[in-house]
Parts: C-alpha cells; structure tokens; sequence
C-alpha cells in the first residue's frame, strides 16, 4: 500500500495536478477575447503585462491593498492559512528528502520548527475560516458544502501530516493517510475552485491588463490596489 | 411563445414603437406584460454559451465565497448589511444560475433578476477591487443586463432609451436639425454679453470636436452655451457635428449591444468626417466610458481607441487652465468649503482622479477642498448611475441609495458639491431634494464662466 501510493500515485497525482494546472492557464488565456471582455490584450502587451503584474503583486502583500486593509482578520487568516499552505508542501525537509530519493532532485528547505508553526497557522487559520462562514451573515450566504468540502480537502494534509509528525497514534497509519490526503489534494486542484491556485494569478493579471489597457492605465499612476 | 404588445424581445426601432411605449405612462401596461412574457430559454442559453467565455467563466467558478465583496458595496451598506446585497451573491443568483441551469429559468427568475439588475447594482465596479481573485461583478452584471434585454426583462425607461438610440442616435428625442438650432439659439442668447460668440458647425479639421449629452439640449441647454464661451475664452478652433453630436449611451444602461454600437458608430463616422485633432467630450460621466472606453470595442477597433484621441471635459479644463488659455481671477477663486464627487465613470475606468484635483489647485483657495471618505477610484457611486437615477419602478431603492452619498457631503462639511458628470449632478441635485441639506451642487462650466477672466475682445463694449 505505502509503496503503491509513494510509487504510481506519486507520480499519477503529480502529474495529473501539473498537466492540469497548465491546461486550465493556456485555456484561460487562450479563452480570452479581446471583443467579448473589451480589453485590446495584444495591442499592448507589454504595457498589460505590467498593469497585470502590478495587480497581482500588490494582492500578494499583506494589507497590500485597500481591500486587506479594510478587512485586517479576513487578511491575518487569508495569509496564516497561504502562507503555510504553500511553503510547507515545497519546503518541508521530509518531503524533499523523499523528491531526492524519487527524482534525485530537492529545493531548498525549511527547518523544523517553522514548519511546524506554519502547519498549525494553516490548521488554525482553517478552523477559524469555516467559523467566519458560520459566524458572518455576509459569507454565510455564499457558502455551500462545496466550500467546507474545498477547505476540508486543502487542510486536511496538514492535520493528518501534524498527527503524523507527533506520532500520535500509529505513525505509519497517519503517514499513508498523509500522502492519500495529499495525493487526493493534488489531484482535486485542477478539477475543482483550487484550481485558483494558478488561476488566481490569471485573473488578476487579466484585471490588471483590463486597468492598463483601458481602464485608465494610459492616464494617470495606475489604479491604487 | 407569449410576448406582450409593448413588453416583448423586439427592440424599438421605429418612432411610432417609441411613441406607443412613451404613452403608457409609467410602463403600467408594459410591466404588466411582462409578468406574462416567457422566457426563451433556447435563445439564452445559445446566448450564454456565445458571450460567457473563458473570463466571466472562471470569475463565476474560482469565486471562494468568501464575502470580502460585501464592504465594497454601498447597497449592502445602505440595506442593514441584508446578505442579499452582498455582490457575490447577487451575481452568483443571477448569472450564475443562468448558466448553471442551461438558460432553463422561467419568468419569476427573470423578474427577480431584472430586479437584482437594475436596482441592486449601478455597475460602479467598486467590488471589483476589493476582491483578491480581481472578480469585476460590476462588468458581470454588463452581462446580465445584455441577456435580460434580449427576453424583453428590462425595465421601461431603459427600453425607451436604447429605442431613443436606435431611433434618434441620442438618448433623448432630439433630432440632429434640433440640436444645431439649440446649440446656435443659446449661443445667439449669450453673444451680447460674449462677443464673438460662435457655434461653428461641421468645421473639418478643427482642434476640437465637442460631443454633448442629449440631455443638455432638452433640459440644461445653457451647459451649450457655457461650452461655448469658454471654448471662446481659451481661443480654441472647435466644432460641433451636425451628425454625429451625442456623446452619452443608455443602451449600454440598458444592455443593448446592438444599439450601443450603433449610437458610438454615429460619433465615430462624424470623427472620420470632420478629421478633428481631438474630441472632447462633455462633463458626463458615462458618456465618456460608452464613447471613449467601451466604444472603441462595440465599433469592432482592436487598437481599443476611438478613430481620433478623446479626452473627458475635466482634462481639456485642466490643460486650458494650466497653460493658462483660460485664466482664473484670484479674487474670484472659491472661498468656502467644498468637495468633489469622483465619477466612477471616468475617475474609477479611467483614472482621471489626479486631473479633477488640478482643477481644483486653479479654483479654490487653498484650504477650502474638502475631500470625501473614501475618494479617488475608491470612491462610491453617486447613488444613481447605471441607469438607478430613470428608472420610476425603482425610485424608492434609489432614494434609499442615495444616503451613503449624503453622508459622505456631510462628512465632509462642504457647503458646494463639484459634480463633473450629469448622472452624478442629477443624484446629488435630488438627494438635496430628498434630504435637504442645504448644499448646492454645480458642473464646472458655470463656476469656471464666474470666475475667468474674460479676454478684453469678448468683452461688450460698455
């Protein structure tokens, strides 16, 4: 079983997430139309190219923007949960001692102790965003399962990897239920609103371009995030 | 498939369709009708799958639902914060399940989605940046509107105006011959105190091609001539077209694409005509954005500009007065609290808030501009745009929305309110009707007129 899941879903899962986040950027772009969405995109690629970049680096700053200021918890949870979300699955020694045994390959690592305390920013950060869509009549109406289901599968790596890493339990069972959750995960980001991992990054360079190009980006210093 | 007489999917194309619907006072018979008015669900669905593309697709799938929307809107804030107005919501009950159920609504849905439409948003595009996906709800509901129109779910006004466009090339039933004869009539009634004062008419080549508001010829036609003074003051060799004049675009409150290419079509042939150095347009918000920023793309120009440069009335103001065409007396420069109100317009789509400011150093005294909270491209709708101000079924939500924007004026303790943009003078002109806070409101043109110096050769002789 450990070997199955650490051997072919390994390598099916990564690669499904992979080939799958490429497909949904070249389509997302590809889909674009300069006359439906009213943005001439290739008359000014590069002056776009800047307004798109603008606009995404400006969100990836916290309180970076009007809207993070004006919601300072909403950004402490958004960043708390990200900030782990994305660092430790790339970072974590223990997973790149296990990409350098797999592809004789590993990327710089993190030590211990902050990956441990951004696991349990990201897993307590998750607890208190489901609480916020409880909690806020404004949220409460949006969510839907779907949404408990999305936050479910994307935390559920880091409560299974920290049961693991304390050895609660048996520590082989919680490090297989890990990579299932993990591998699970991987495969879900394409086919499911995580896709926003890479399409967050599309649709504000789309916004971005559409501020450069036509909404004022000729004029004046840009639009203030 | 049942359509009503006056509420149905066709569009008014001709002067008698536009007269029947004009004589239904207050579109009685017409919403009637359109509680009977079925949904063409095919037609929908065909129109999504051709419209709703890889943008609007993914805004509708990737929003985390999240609420960081809700803020972001001052209808939410003005209705007790009702859930319902949160704009994630409103355009995920609405467009979102259009395309969810395959176009297969019926006419309740589309009722209520008329309703969401028109009166739950003025596509201020404010959420849009405040969302971290960078989701522009305000251009979703562009959408929305466009397949509400098709099936004939619009409100009555809106129907009339895209009709007025279709018919008359203006918003309002002004014909061309009409416009010139105004145009020239208010300046014969100002050339006395003026001398000199023209209204030069199809002029090819000119510096400037002035494109007005419909509005201003039936309603406000002294804004022509106030145009044509300071034109004259500055010295400027400008025109008007005889064809060609109408700068503003209900059709795009209303969602008619068709109309709204046919109406900036109209401008751009006057443009190719008369081969003007510029265009400046009047001091209209919307009608800025339908000529000058989503013009270029209903007439089909992929460069995504109109055939010649186009500049908002404030710039052209703004560079007279800091090159010093038309010079303030400093006597005369404004000595009392007041304030501007940011079109979303062209201030939020178009960045133009450095260039109000400017203006603002030229006119009033340091110490006496007041800005409101939140401001610049941040700043709230009006309360009216989007069409909000015409719509009679929809007054009493307008009025209730016109609250944030009172506030704000009180906030800031100015006795005088600069609103460059009619649907934002219009708004503020009623809230003070509504609210009465003993405010005054203006356009630039009449406060720059009481406060420029008047070239010796324009003077009358005494």
């Amino acid at each position: 079983m450990y070997e199955f899941f650490t051997g072919y879903m390994f390598w099916i899962s990564i690669s499904i997430c992979l080939v799958g986040m490429l497909v949904r950027v070249v389509l997302y772009f590809k889909g674009l139309d300069w006359r439906l969405d009213r943005v001439a995109y290739k008359a000014y690629p590069l002056h776009g190219l800047k307004g798109g970049l603008r606009s995404v680096i400006y969100w990836l700053i916290p309180f970076g923007t009007h809207g993070w200021r004006k919601q300072p918890v909403m950004t402490l949870l958004f960043f708390g949960f990200h900030t782990g979300a994305v660092l430790v699955p790339l970072f974590l020694i223990g997973h790149n001692l296990f990409l350098e045994e797999k592809i004789g390959f590993s990327l710089f690592t993190m030590n211990q102790l902050t990956a441990d305390i951004l696991t349990w920013l990201v897993v307590a950060s998750a607890l208190l965003l489901a609480l916020r869509r409880i909690a806020l009549p404004e949220v409460r109406i949006l969510t839907t399962a779907y949404d408990y289901f999305i936050l479910f599968i994307s935390t559920a790596p880091f409560v299974t990897g920290l049961i693991a890493r304390y050895e609660v339990g048996n520590y082989s069972f919680w490090l297989l239920i890990h990579i299932i959750c993990g591998e699970a995960l991987l495969i879900a980001i394409p086919f499911t609103k995580l896709s926003h991992i890479v399409l967050f990054f599309a649709s504000r360079i789309q916004l971005g371009m559409d501020y450069a190009i036509k909404r004022g980006g000729f004029k004046g210093k840009g639009v203030a995030w | 498939m049942h359509e009503g007489k006056l509420c149905n999917k066709k569009p008014i194309d001709t002067e008698e369709e536009l007269r029947a619907l004009l004589n239904d006072t207050g579109g009685r018979t017409y919403y009637e009708e359109m509680k009977e008015l079925d949904v063409d669900t095919e037609l929908l669905w065909g129109t999504v799958k051709k419209t709703i593309k890889s943008r609007i697709k993914t805004w509708l799938e990737i929003c985390a639902h999240c609420g960081m929307c809700a803020d972001s809107c001052f209808l939410y804030l003005i209705d007790n914060r009702d859930p319902k107005q949160v704009p994630a919501y409103k355009i995920q009950s609405t467009l979102g399940e259009i395309v969810k159920r395959k176009g297969k609504v019926d006419n309740r849905f589309m009722l209520m989605a008329m309703e969401t439409a028109w009166s739950k948003c003025t596509c201020c595009n404010r959420c849009g940046l405040y969302c971290p996906h960078g989701i522009d709800m305000g251009v979703m509901f562009g959408n929305l509107r466009a397949l509400l129109y098709q099936q004939g779910f619009v409100p009555w006004e809106m129907k009339i105006g895209a009709g007025m466009h279709r018919v008359y090339r203006a918003q309002m039933d002004v014909t061309d011959e009409e416009f010139v004869e105004t145009f020239e009539w208010m300046v014969e009634e100002y050339e006395e105190d003026y001398i000199g004062l023209e209204v030069p008419v199809d002029v090819e080549g000119a510096d400037i091609f002035y494109t007005v508001n419909a509005r201003e010829v039936k309603h406000y036609p002294e804004d022509l001539a106030e145009a044509a003074i300071l034109f004259n003051i500055a010295g400027e060799n400008w025109t008007v077209a005889s064809k060609g004049w109408e700068q503003t675009s209900l059709a795009m409150f209303a969602g008619d694409g068709e109309a709204c290419k046919m109406q900036v079509e109209s401008v751009y042939a006057a443009m190719e005509r008369l081969k003007p150095k510029r265009m400046v347009g009047t001091e209209c918000g919307h009608a800025h954005r339908a000529t000058v920023i989503e013009g270029p793309y209903w007439a089909g120009r992929r460069d995504g500009k109109p055939p010649v440069e186009c500049i908002h009335y404030v710039e052209w103001l703004a560079e007279a007065l800091r090159e010093g065409k038309i010079k303030i007396d400093p006597t005369k420069r404004i000595k009392r609290p007041v304030t501007v109100q940011d079109s979303c317009n062209y201030i939020r789509n178009h960045g133009l808030k450095e260039i109000t400011r400017e203006i603002i150093s030229y006119i009033v005294e340091p110490g006496y501009f007041i800005d409101m909270t939140p401001n610049k491209e941040h700043n709230y709708c009006c309360g009216g745009g989007g069409g909000f101000n015409g719509i009679g079924l929809y007054r009493p939500q307008r009025n209730r929305a016109l609250i944030t924007k009172r506030d704000q004026i009180l906030n800031t303790g100015a006795e005088l309110v600069l609103a460059p943009c009619h649907n934002c003078w219009d708004a503020i002109r009623d809230l003070e009707e509504e609210y009465e806070i003993g405010i005054e409101w203006s356009f630039l043109k009449p406060l720059i007129i009481s406060m420029a110096v008047i070239p010796d050769h324009m003077k009358p002789e005494e």
